[in-house]
């Protein structure tokens, strides 16, 4: 069995956010709840790059951990997903989580928190596949239909990835090796040290 | 000598182990201060500087709404969960065990503390209606706090198997709300508490030989003490100020999620909270012990507000000897020399 994974590759990300609306769109997703975000580092300096985040569902995921009425389950396909009727809303998972997946539409005063939401991998939850409940709690269940999550198809740049752990690599791995070689091969300078600066290449490809 | 030069060298040991420290944080600034439009001038492809900064958990820019939003990787959330399931749970699991156990000894070993003299069936009244109420309301909101609190807590290992999801996910629920609304009834009850009865818990000579003598407990003496005694006063002090204050103003950070906290202050309130908490439930059942099944008398002052008047003499000496002789008055303000004759005869019970 496949093992999902997301992978944004930030040398492609164009910040278009089609992705974040992708998915609201598909899943209907509440009001002042963000299933998936594009945050962009150096924001309008050189050297800007732009990620797509959402919940990477985590092999060892501290949602999981922590949740105090065990709410969380793990797929036979690696996707963490959550039982909104056991869910208290406490809170507790949007502190573990280091990716600030978990959201919590207010459900009253004081900023009183509802049931958590988060992105599913467009996998559904526990009822039924595809039936109205499941629609209405967790949005689309594209994955029991044989189709990618809505923001991965989406995506224009092909930045976001998402699917079998292995193709996502193999792709990755492909991009990565065509894109330059030697000093300019991301790592190199990990494995064998930062290049002289009079030698390297000032900007064309070698 | 050769003692005191090892723990010298292990002092200095110790720096050493730290020095790396010191200077890997240094060394993280200075590579940090490599600007990603620096490093892909000579390096193009290399994001290495994008990804520190996106480690160390600085907020970006992004459009969506949301706190935090701009945060790609927050690193506390690891460090709590960490010191949550481990060593809170576990020590604070057998803690709780053990308290609950030690009382159940005590009990057996040492049975309730009695009355040394024969009641004498006047009556005295030790707390007015409002300290009564003062001290329900306060005892109430703690009890659900602390019940609700534990299931949170330690409901998933001990409740959730033996009763499944559906009817834990209903239980943690209305444990959770019960929590988030009385612990305000809570925090405002101990406010009115203090006030209430900091005067008589002021530490006095006396409060020292008590404590000395340790109350009499074990040996079985009568140790004079005030209104309160120190055991009490400590309890005042420690617990109802000290913990009280902690756990309600960690409380009220968790409580009120609408002013945009971050994630870092709550899960430091919740350590915090947890850990007050916990020391408070301990503390507490030995105060609840102590005033119902362990000392003869001191739930019905509790209840009714009278007790016996060899009751008032041995437990709180020189308050009886002050109320006699009128030179302070009764709890509910009737002057003390004129005292006990109109108990109320449905306090007999």
């Amino acid at each position: 069995m496949a093992r999902m994974k997301f992978l944004c590759d930030a040398e492609r990300c164009i910040e278009c956010n089609g992705c974040v609306t992708a998915c609201k769109q598909e899943n209907e997703v509440p009001w002042g709840v963000n299933r998936r975000r594009v945050v962009t580092l150096n924001d309008g300096v050189p050297g800007e790059k732009s990620i797509s985040v959402a919940c990477m569902h985590c092999s060892d995921a501290p949602c999981m951990a922590v949740c105090p009425v065990d709410c969380f389950y793990r797929t036979e396909e690696g996707v963490v997903l959550h039982d909104k009727d056991v869910c208290i809303g406490c809170g507790y998972c949007f502190y573990a989580c280091p990716f600030g997946a978990p959201q919590f539409p207010q459900a009253g005063a004081f900023g009183m928190r509802g049931k958590m939401d988060k992105c599913t991998f467009c996998a559904g939850g526990p009822e039924a596949d595809n039936s109205k409940e499941e629609f209405a709690k967790y949005g689309s269940n594209r994955l029991s239909q044989g189709k990618l999550p809505a923001c991965v198809e989406m995506c224009s740049t092909k930045a976001l990835l998402g699917g079998d752990g292995d193709v996502v690599a193999d792709i990755f791995r492909d991009r990565a090796l065509k894109r330059g070689k030697g000093a300019e091969v991301w790592g190199w300078s990990t494995a064998y040290g930062k290049p002289d600066k009079q030698q390297a290449p000032k900007g064309a490809k070698s | 000598m050769r003692a005191n030069y090892s723990g010298v060298r292990n002092f200095l040991l110790g720096l050493l182990l730290l020095l790396p420290l010191c200077g890997g944080s240094a060394w993280a600034q200075a590579q940090s201060q490599d600007t990603q439009a620096q490093r892909q001038e000579v390096q193009p492809g290399n994001n290495a500087p994008t990804w520190r900064e996106v480690r160390s958990g600085k907020e970006a820019y992004t459009t969506a709404k949301g706190r935090e939003a701009g945060v790609l990787i927050q690193n506390e959330g690891q460090a709590w969960r960490k010191l949550r399931n481990g060593p809170i749970v576990q020590y604070g699991g057998w803690l709780v065990v053990l308290m609950l156990v030690g009382i159940g000894a005590f009990y057996k070993l040492r049975g309730p503390i009695g009355l040394h003299s024969p009641p004498t069936g006047k009556m005295i009244e030790r707390f007015s209606s409002f300290e009564r109420i003062a001290h329900w309301s306060m005892a109430i909101s703690f009890c659900i706090l602390a019940l609700s609190g534990l299931i949170t807590l330690f409901g998933k290992f001990v409740l959730l198997p033996l009763i499944g999801h559906t009817l834990f996910g209903w239980l943690a629920e209305f444990g959770k709300t019960l929590h988030n609304f009385v612990g305000p009834i809570f925090a405002f009850s101990v406010v009115v508490f203090v006030v209430k009865f900091i005067g008589d818990n002021w530490p006095r000579a006396y409060d020292i030989t008590w404590l000395v003598k340790g109350g009499g407990v074990l040996t079985g003496e009568v140790v004079p003490s005030g209104r309160f005694n120190a055991g009490e006063k400590i309890w005042f002090w420690g617990g109802v100020i000290g913990l009280g204050t902690v756990s309600c103003a960690s409380g009220l950070v968790l409580d009120f999620p609408n002013f945009d906290q971050s994630r870092s202050l709550m899960i430091l309130a919740s350590t915090v909270h947890v850990i007050a908490g916990l020391w408070f439930i301990l503390w507490a059942a030995t105060h609840i012990y102590l005033g119902t099944v362990g000392t003869t008398g001191a739930y019905d002052a509790m209840r009714d507000g009278y007790v016996d008047e060899t009751w008032a003499r041995e437990h709180a000496q020189y308050w009886y000897e002050d109320v006699k002789a009128g030179r302070r008055a009764l709890p509910s303000g009737e002057p003390g020399d004129a005292t006990a004759t109109t108990a109320p005869t449905q306090v007999q019970h």
